[in-house]
């Protein structure tokens, strides 16, 4: 009798939740990602994106990322539910010239398009909203994009924007008008992050993308996107060759002149790029025959104070991996965009988090920041970097402050 | 709705009969079945929508699930805790006309072979699942499915948690309960079973009961596989549930070749999940005979529902989920049980979409799934 009665007990017992969680196991409603490429970042101001604008540059990438994917979906574009393309500076964040290169690149007029504008997290975002929209079953196939062109964008009056006289005296308003070398200056003197292992780590981010890119690294992730005098431009230009600490400790503060931590060297550069993530239902992709890259597993966005908006991926990334039952620990590689050494130090240690499995093909500060596209970037690096099985976390802090996280797996 | 209460029973299977529209059988034990006697109930209903009972039979064990002899409108059988099946005359009082002794331990499922008509499967907790003839005493086929040993599971998917229970450290205990085993209505030699170790193994009777002639694929993460059955009109579809509170619907075509045995094969995906529909474990899932995409779930949170699988239209895959729909595709819910419902079975009769449940609170209900 006992052995029945037990027998009963644990099918009563055994269906608890935690089990749920276990992201390793491939369920038909999982969120996976089909496609992930980027363009080649180019330097702002003089490199090879400045004469073109961002919807150019989305126009020449979304034919590339079309021409590389399956015939099941290139003859059939209709079966996108929706392209949502993150932009931080174009006016609107891109909503009108982003849905004209959209319709350009030869996408029906059919498929909506959502500009999306969380600062630096935008293309993280859109990829969380694409990813949403297939979860709760509004679509079932959705394109998440990022484009910036800082050349063309941000010399424009106040690109940023401006918070109205009224608010300037709320020092709360206030504060999200800091510029952002302030904030950072703001933790790197409240934490005591010194100049020098900035320095060092910005140094280390430089070396990590110069050899990634001599081994080759990017080419897969990387699509070749031409000019319209027809130069092709497949290659990132912000790494520069040899760069050690001693050489970025000559350079001065740019924020705070006299005693500031904060050089060109040690924060991430003015860029231009684009970079897209192709997702869909599992059910869809296999029943499509789709190649399947990873997987997307949860998204979370935190609020910290603006004046040290740095801090933002130290809250992201706990909040989101208890959403799915993980440690620190747990995760292979981390893509934590460096906006500023400091800022990156700083949640880097505050996690301890292993700094071998930070970037390990360089970050921000050595490919550069190209605002609305780096999520959506780093997520095509990331799945690039991680072996299948292996789990990574994207990571960004986000002006104004914020902090998004999310959670992918290889498979 | 119709009710017949089985005073000091609680019912463990039910099933109409293939030759009569108004005849069930249904299989029950006293002490929530799980010590004492057990009862076989044949119920007639009567053309004033009573159930009646037409004849009972009671034994020495308690009795886990009952089948009609497909080839004979009188035969049932039944299977029992102490280890046997036995074999009943509807005509006649008292005695089985036959009795199938081989199980080591309560045999837990038995099924009559729809196409053949000419054998029957039995399942049991002693982790083997055999072939029966009603002609011979000696069942015909005994296959141990794999794999039953967890030095094997182990290889399986080494992210897969084999169980988060913390009875199952204990890999004796019910690991090797086979909790159900079926004929495929489409192929007299298919039998499909599930068990406690969490998979499901598919194998042809007439090859050497051998590992290498199975197919089997890890079903519900780890926790115990309860139920299973073979789409009606999809030859290919199956849909299993288990402990994890989930139902789940396969493609045969999508489970790789032995899945199982070969070390760090990846899992075996669903090609559809219900997940939360019910809110303790999935005792029973069955497909509509009328219907290629309507399916009936019994579970320990007293409830019986009707499912749509929204991955088929009818006609063809449509790749969706039924985690897309608001109801996740659930089309009804009977609520009526005071207890664990056991079993269901669809009527073959009539309009489409009658069902027989029965449950621990000694209930057989007859409802109507689509009003």
């Amino acid at each position: 009798m006992s052995a029945r009665l037990s027998n009963v007990r644990d099918h009563i017992a055994g269906g608890s939740d935690a089990y749920h969680t276990n992201i390793h196991e491939k369920r038909p409603d999982d969120i996976v990602i089909v496609s992930a490429h980027r363009s080649a970042i180019a330097k702002g101001f003089k490199g090879s994106f400045k004469d073109v604008n961002s919807d150019y540059l989305l126009l020449e990438f979304l034919k590339e990322f079309f021409d590389q994917l399956p015939p099941q979906i290139q003859n059939h574009k209709e079966i996108i539910g929706e392209v949502a393309c993150g932009n931080v500076l174009n006016k609107g964040a891109g909503a009108t010239e982003h849905r004209g290169a959209m319709l350009a690149a030869g996408l029906p007029y059919q498929i909506p398009f959502l500009a999306v504008n969380r600062q630096c997290s935008s293309g993280l975002t859109a990829v969380n909203d694409i990813a949403n929209k297939i979860r709760v079953g509004q679509i079932d196939i959705g394109l998440a994009c990022g484009v910036e062109s800082m050349t063309k964008n941000y010399p424009l009056k106040d690109p940023l924007g401006l918070i109205s006289d009224e608010l300037k005296n709320n020092k709360a308003a206030k504060k999200c008008m800091l510029p952002m070398g302030i904030t950072n200056e703001n933790i790197s003197s409240n934490f005591t992050i010194s100049r020098q292992i900035q320095d060092e780590y910005a140094a280390n981010s430089y070396n990590k993308a110069e050899r990634a890119i001599e081994q080759g690294l990017f080419k897969e992730e990387i699509l070749p996107l031409r000019l319209p005098n027809g130069e092709v431009i497949s290659t990132d230009e912000g790494p520069r060759k040899g760069v050690t600490s001693q050489n970025l400790s000559k350079l001065k503060p740019v924020f705070i002149k006299d005693k500031g931590t904060t050089t060109a060297g040690n924060s991430s550069q003015l860029s231009d790029g684009v970079a897209g993530v192709l997702l869909a239902r599992r059910s869809v992709a296999e029943k499509l025959n789709l190649p399947i890259l990873g997987r997307y597993v949860a998204f979370q966005s935190v609020g910290v104070p603006p004046e040290i908006m740095g801090v933002g991926p130290a809250f992201a990334i706990p909040r989101v991996l208890k959403d799915v039952g993980l440690t620190v620990d747990d995760i292979d590689i981390f893509e934590i965009n460096e906006a500023f050494a400091a800022q990156a130090l700083y949640c880097v240690h505050t996690l301890g988090i292993d700094i071998e499995k930070v970037n390990p093909r360089g970050g921000a500060i050595a490919l550069g920041h190209p605002l609305g596209c780096t999520g959506a970037r780093q997520v095509a690096t990331i799945l690039r970097e991680l072996q299948p099985g292996q789990v990574g976390v994207v990571s960004m802090c986000i002006g104004t402050g914020m902090g998004a996280a999310a959670v992918f797996v290889k498979e | 709705m119709l009710g017949y209460h089985m005073q000091g029973y609680s019912g463990y299977g039910v099933q109409y009969s293939p030759y009569f529209d108004n005849r069930l059988a249904v299989a029950s034990g006293s002490n929530f079945g799980l010590v004492g006697n057990g009862k076989l109930f044949i119920l007639d209903i009567d053309p004033q929508g009573r159930i009646l009972e037409f004849n009972s039979f009671l034994t020495q064990d308690c009795l886990f699930d009952v089948a009609w002899n497909e080839a004979h409108e009188n035969q049932v059988l039944v299977a029992q805790g102490d280890g046997t099946l036995r074999l009943f005359d509807t005509k006649l009082k008292q005695y089985p006309i036959a009795i199938f002794n081989e199980h080591q331990k309560e045999v837990f499922s038995c099924n009559w072979n729809l196409v053949g008509k000419q054998n029957f499967v039995s399942s049991s907790w002693d982790g083997a699942v055999k072939i029966w003839s009603p002609q011979r005493k000696e069942s015909l086929l005994t296959v141990v499915p794999r794999p039953m040993d967890v030095s094997t599971m182990a290889c399986a998917g080494p992210q897969v948690p084999m169980s988060n229970q913390k009875g199952h450290a204990d890999i004796a205990k019910n690991k090797n309960c086979i909790y159900q085993a079926l004929f495929s209505p489409h192929d007299p030699n298919l039998v499909m079973c599930c068990s406690g170790n969490s998979y499901v193994t598919l194998f042809d009777s007439r090859q050497p009961p051998t590992p290498a002639n199975q197919k089997s694929f890890l079903a519900h993460s780890g926790l115990e596989a309860l139920t299973c059955d073979f789409n009606k009109y999809r030859p290919h579809s199956l849909v299993t549930g288990g402990v994890d509170n989930c139902i789940r619907i396969w493609d045969l075509r999508m489970v790789g070749p032995s899945a199982a045995s070969r070390a760090n094969a990846s899992p075996a995906v669903c090609t559809n999940e219900i997940v939360g529909g019910h809110e303790l474990a999935v005792r029973k899932v069955s497909w509509s005979p009328h219907h290629s995409n309507i399916l009936l779930s019994t579970s320990y949170d007293m409830t019986c529902c009707i499912w749509q699988d929204l991955g088929f239209d009818g006609r063809r895959s449509t790749g969706r989920t039924n985690s897309v729909d608001p109801r996740r595709g659930c089309r009804s819910r009977f609520a009526q049980h005071t207890e664990f419902v056991y079993s269901a079975d669809w009527c073959l009769w009539g309009q489409p979409g009658h069902i027989a449940s029965t449950a621990w609170d000694g209930n057989v209900f007859i409802w109507n799934a689509f009003r």
